[in-house]
């Protein structure tokens, strides 16, 4: 002789129903075959979804106008704060900058590498003096900047909208740790 | 049963006994979040404030500086600006509340260090200003020093942090 619980999931469906038969699917259908699985399976989602929402990405909406054409203005775009666990930035990355913390960030790209000298002359960005290749830059611009080396630690970002004047357009050297991640679009 | 009623009730007690004690006696940094949160309440208004409310409010703002406080801003785009002493920063501020029709000012991230004898600290801060409400919100990085005066306090130094050099 066996006993089930008045309170039990099963119990309750099938009062619920009327017919025991014909509604244990809505049963299944709510907390499956066996609700402890169920409840576990709940919880390893619940934490995947809070790790990966508030940990590993990060939503960030475009305030400003140096980063167009590639960014428009209150385009919206997730940063991965993990595509720089295994490897260090590289030249082209988008990357998202904090600033005291992750709510309020910069929108840049990694146009110098640690280690490297990096001047602007006549609109064109040389890298130890090589002229750099940026399909991304569609205008022209009249931009100059003596070399600048960068230490170990230290990229060189800019935003691709050049044909802002100069001492408007906030760019320069970073250090690794303000780097959070890359954008991905 | 009765030992994870009575660890609950330990636990529970515990956490009521923390929550209590930092409320009757709140830490430094609790103090100076609290201080930041209300400079920047009192530092925004909106365009159906007076002319009366706008300069009661300036001199509220200037309550949170010492005397002798000084403040180096030097952000991209805009030319470097430099105040020394309360008055300077109450008349600022009443010359914003004239310009502008609506500021909205908030502290998004707040890191704050209290120096070793009490007395200082340094709070590593993002402030973010909404002008006029247009959607356009400026943000900066800025480090602001305290110091504790007559019980209170007080910034006696802001300067802009430079993110990119």
């Amino acid at each position: 002789m066996s006993l089930k619980p008045e309170n039990s999931p099963a119990s309750a469906a099938e009062t619920l129903a009327g017919n025991p038969g014909s509604h244990s699917w809505v049963r299944v259908a709510m907390i499956g075959r066996n609700w402890k699985v169920t409840l576990v399976r709940t919880v390893i989602w619940a934490v995947i979804t809070v790790i990966i929402f508030r940990v590993a990405l990060v939503r960030v909406e475009v305030i400003g106008i140096s980063m167009l054409p590639t960014c428009p203005e209150f385009s919206r775009y997730w940063v991965n704060r993990c595509a720089y666990l295994w490897h260090e930035p590289r030249r082209g990355d988008i990357v998202a900058i904090r600033l005291a913390g992750i709510h309020e960030m910069l929108l840049k790209r990694i146009i110098g590498l640690p280690g490297e000298t990096v001047a602007f002359a006549d609109g064109h960005v040389l890298i130890n003096g090589v002229l750099l290749n940026e399909p991304y830059e569609t205008n022209s611009c009249d931009w100059e900047q003596p070399p600048e080396t960068l230490t170990n630690d230290e990229f060189y970002v800019c935003g691709d909208n050049r044909t802002m004047p100069q001492q408007d357009h906030y760019h320069g050297r970073c250090t690794r740790n303000r780097i959070i991640g890359k954008i991905f679009k | 049963m009765k030992v994870v009623f009575q660890l609950a009730v330990v636990t529970l007690l515990t956490v009521a006994g923390i929550l209590l004690w930092s409320y009757l006696f709140p830490s430094p940094q609790h103090i100076i979040r609290a201080r930041l949160n209300s400079l920047a309440h009192v530092a925004s208004f909106n365009s159906q404030q007076g002319i009366l409310a706008g300069f009661n409010a300036a001199h509220n703002v200037g309550d949170f500086f010492s005397t002798n406080v000084e403040v180096d801003l030097d952000m991209t785009g805009n030319p470097d600006v430099t105040l020394t002493g309360r008055d300077q920063i109450v008349q600022t501020v009443m010359r914003t509340h004239a310009t502008l029709n609506e500021l909205k000012v908030d502290f998004p991230d707040l890191n704050i260090t209290v120096g070793p004898d009490k007395n200082t600290a340094t709070a590593d801060l993002t402030i973010r200003a909404q002008i006029d409400g247009d959607g356009n919100s400026v943000a900066e990085e800025m480090k602001f020093t305290f110091q504790k005066i007559g019980g209170q306090w007080l910034i006696t130094h802001i300067e802009t942090v430079q993110v990119l050099t």
